[in-house]
């Protein structure tokens, strides 16, 4: 990246401390990683949101999550010469840009038997292995590691099949999970089978059994940090959430997780204490409705915190529910439990949206949060490249505009009477793409953004009831 | 006497309304790299014509693409709230707007001239004025004559190709293959309306549906469209002024407001000096 640029670009302000310790706590994860290698230590490549955290942590094995290096390289807009490399091997730009990113830096990588020029934050270290856990809808999930495998063939790939149920009005989940438990414990066990092979060594399930006590501690106290967001002002908003993200989706079943956790809500309550919000003067409240941020244009939410609007809320990224609002059954195996927690989280919202004829749970999702964070207004950013995150979205607007409409008005009938009648929240959909900074204009964002406000503003003058 | 301007800078073409009761004076020409830098040039046109000093507007509100290039407006407005505040002064019971320009298209609810809720396409020229323009083109007639050719046709060619550059290639291979002009130019509309009726269903639409935007005068898009949606689609007597006008509109509101506040609006130093960047 030229450097001028570089230094024309300022550090994006966030509104808690917690955020803004997160550049380098990831920058230290990465360079751990590398050093990792250097002592031998075991790495995989591996997927977030994959259930299996404590597992590896259990196992001494280094996670390194791919998508999370292609982000880095996307938020220090320097992923355009990985992407361009990926291309020139053949790979359709219409990929997932994390894939395609991955792909061109392990392919010039082990081209060039070390790290590539000035790779941002040193690079990223070559595994002993690759776990893809094959997702619903990921296509990466399971085809990323098999084209890596081309640059090395040495790597083994182990599969894990994660699968949840979909989402049926007509079928209650409880008549099928058993069957979806089964599954997922035997890919489990069978996980620990493959690394006892890579590593020579056994697992400790005790040790794994505090690891998942650690992690069902770290979901609940983020739920509840989370949750204090609720306070008019909102204390935090999404910029800051995609950068306190980290520790939930890189680090869970570590200590260091849980006190991040434990500062941020000790740092968010006193600054509900203190009344002080993300911005002097919150006008509108808007909640990210879905789809990942465009990495390297994080700086766009504080152009909304500038226009007044904070986000108090999003679905992205909040990859935690509440574990003593699921359904866990008496065990103490810990693999039984960690198949629990991943169905107990996809299904969270599947018996609310039965209630509302028409809903679905992402759906209800929204609408819990509309009501919990008191919301205004919602924002959504189609990605190209992740068909995964952004599939529906569109639908799930058209859906909550169907069933759901939260703003009480007046209007005009054609008997000249004022009715009381109710509308459907203002949403914005921005468009462009996690990392791949061809796909974005701020001006044009902007200009919608602006726009946005102005409705919002409208909406606000209009709500005569 | 008072007097409100809007200046409207869109991505092709520039409109300057002056108004007070009515339209007193409008300017439209096209948004040159020159018109961008040089707004207060076409102010100066419409001042011109309506025989007004540039100190008798009261207020001036910028919108458009470009409105940021305007440094002598008192306010930029984006054009979502012009349009509907414009829109709603010609039909008042207007509840969706369909704007197409020249490189964007946007679908705006509204509620008694205010914008409720909207979608945008500024990233794709299928669904934009650009379209017609390239495939007018392709097919060497004039854009304004497609509306009229287009509703001689009973056979619409089925354009297939959605990327504006294919498609320019498709209806140039259909005219070499004997599909008629007008079947071709049918079918081009055709799938114009389709990709703006998509966007647009988004809003749940509901009625009056009112077009704006100078594709609006292509009476053959606009019966495409209310075909596609199955509502009847109006047209503003001056489809590419509404959001100059809207523009103007809200600047009447404001200083409005703000006399019955008691206050003095807040305004810009009335100076028409060229600026530097765009
Ligand atoms: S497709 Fe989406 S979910 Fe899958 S790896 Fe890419 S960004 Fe992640």
């Amino acid at each position: 990246m030229a450097e001028e640029e570089k230094k024309k670009r300022k550090k994006r302000r966030t509104a808690t401390k917690a955020a803004a310790s997160i550049g380098p706590m990831v920058k230290a994860a990465i360079g751990g990683t590398i050093k990792a290698k250097e002592e031998g230590k075991k790495i995989a490549y591996t997927f977030i949101v994959c259930l299996y955290d404590e597992i590896l942590r259990a196992m001494d094995i280094v996670p390194v999550w791919t998508e999370n290096y292609a982000g880095v390289c996307g938020a220090k807009r320097d992923a355009e010469r990985f992407l361009e490399r990926a291309e020139s091997l053949g790979f359709s730009r219409s990929l997932c840009t994390y894939a395609l990113c991955g792909l061109g830096f392990d392919q010039w990588r082990e081209e060039l038997g070390e790290m590539p020029p000035e790779a941002p934050w040193g690079g990223q270290a070559r595994p002993d292995m690759m776990l893809s856990s094959g997702q619903i809808l990921c296509d990466p999930r399971n085809k990323w590691y098999q084209a890596a495998q081309q640059f090395m063939p040495d790597v083994p790939i182990h599969n894990v099949d994660l699968p949840y149920p979909l989402y049926e009005d007509d079928i209650h989940f409880t008549d099928i999970q058993d069957y979806y438990i089964k599954h997922i414990i035997e890919e489990l066990r069978g996980l620990v089978t493959f690394l006892e092979k890579q590593t020579g060594k056994k697992m400790d399930y005790d040790r794994l059994s505090g690891l998942v006590d650690l992690g069902e501690k770290t979901w609940n106290l983020i739920h509840e940090t989370y949750e204090l967001r609720r306070a008019v002002p909102t204390p935090m908003g999404t910029g800051d959430a995609m950068n306190t993200m980290v520790p939930m989706t890189f680090m869970l079943g570590t200590q260091e997780a849980y006190d991040f956790y434990v500062g941020l809500n000790k740092e968010l309550k006193e600054k509900i204490a203190r009344k002080e919000g993300v911005i002097e003067n919150e006008k509108y409240r808007l909640l990210w409705g879905g789809g990942l941020p465009s990495w390297f244009a994080l700086a766009d939410f504080n152009y909304f915190n500038s226009k007044g609007a904070v986000f108090p809320a999003e679905t992205t990224y909040r990859m935690v529910q509440p574990i003593y609002h699921m359904y866990m059954p008496e065990t103490n195996d810990p693999i039984e439990r960690l198949a629990w927690r991943w169905f107990g989280y996809w299904v969270y919202w599947y018996d609310k949206a039965r209630k509302r004829p028409g809903s679905h749970p992402d759906v209800e999702w929204l609408i819990q949060y509309i009501e919990d964070y008191q919301i205004d207004g919602i924002v959504m950013h189609e990605a190209f490249s992740c068909r995964t995150w952004h599939l529906g979205l569109i639908w799930q607007l058209n859906q909550l505009a169907k069933i759901y409409k939260p703003i009480p008005v007046l209007v005009l009938g054609k008997d000249g009477r004022e009715n009381k009648a109710s509308r459907e929240l203002p949403s914005l959909v921005l468009e462009s793409d996690i990392i791949d900074i061809t796909s974005y204009s701020e001006v044009d964002t902007r200009n919608r953004i602006d726009a946005f406000i102005e409705t919002l503003e409208s909406v606000k003058k209009g709500k005569t009831i | 006497m008072e007097y409100y301007a809007g200046v409207d800078i869109g991505s092709t073409m520039t409109k300057v309304v002056i108004m007070n009761k009515g339209i007193i004076s409008s300017i439209i020409g096209p948004t040159g790299p020159e018109q961008r830098r040089l707004a207060n040039k076409v102010m100066e046109k419409a001042l011109n014509k309506a025989d007004l000093a540039f100190e008798s507007i009261n207020y001036i509100v910028a919108t458009g693409y470009g409105r940021i290039n305007v440094p002598f407006a008192d306010k930029q407005v984006t054009e979502i709230t012009c349009h509907a505040k414009g829109v709603a002064d010609f039909f008042p019971e207007a509840k969706t707007v369909i704007d197409i320009g020249g490189q964007d298209s946007k679908g705006i609810k509204i509620d008694n001239g205010r914008p409720i809720d909207f979608v945008m396409n500024d990233k794709c020229a299928a669904g934009s004025g650009r379209y017609l323009e390239i495939t007018a083109d392709a097919l060497g007639i004039k854009i304004e004559d497609m509306g009229e050719l287009a509703l001689q046709s009973t056979n619409p060619a089925l354009i297939s190709n959605i990327c504006t550059i294919f498609a320019e290639q498709e209806v140039v291979s259909k005219l070499a293959e004997g599909v008629p002009l007008r079947d071709l130019v049918a079918g081009v509309l055709e799938s114009l309306a389709n990709r703006v009726s998509r966007m647009v269903k988004r809003l749940n639409v509901e009625e009056a549906v009112v077009i704006t935007g100078g594709v609006a005068k292509n009476a053959g898009l606009v019966k495409a469209l209310s075909d596609k949606l199955g509502y009847h689609v109006s047209v503003p007597p001056e489809p590419l002024l509404t959001g100059a006008v809207g523009a103007a509109l809200l600047g009447k509101d404001i200083v409005r407001k703000a006399i019955e506040n008691g206050e003095s609006p807040e305004r810009k130093e009335r100076s028409l000096k060229e600026i530097e960047i765009l």
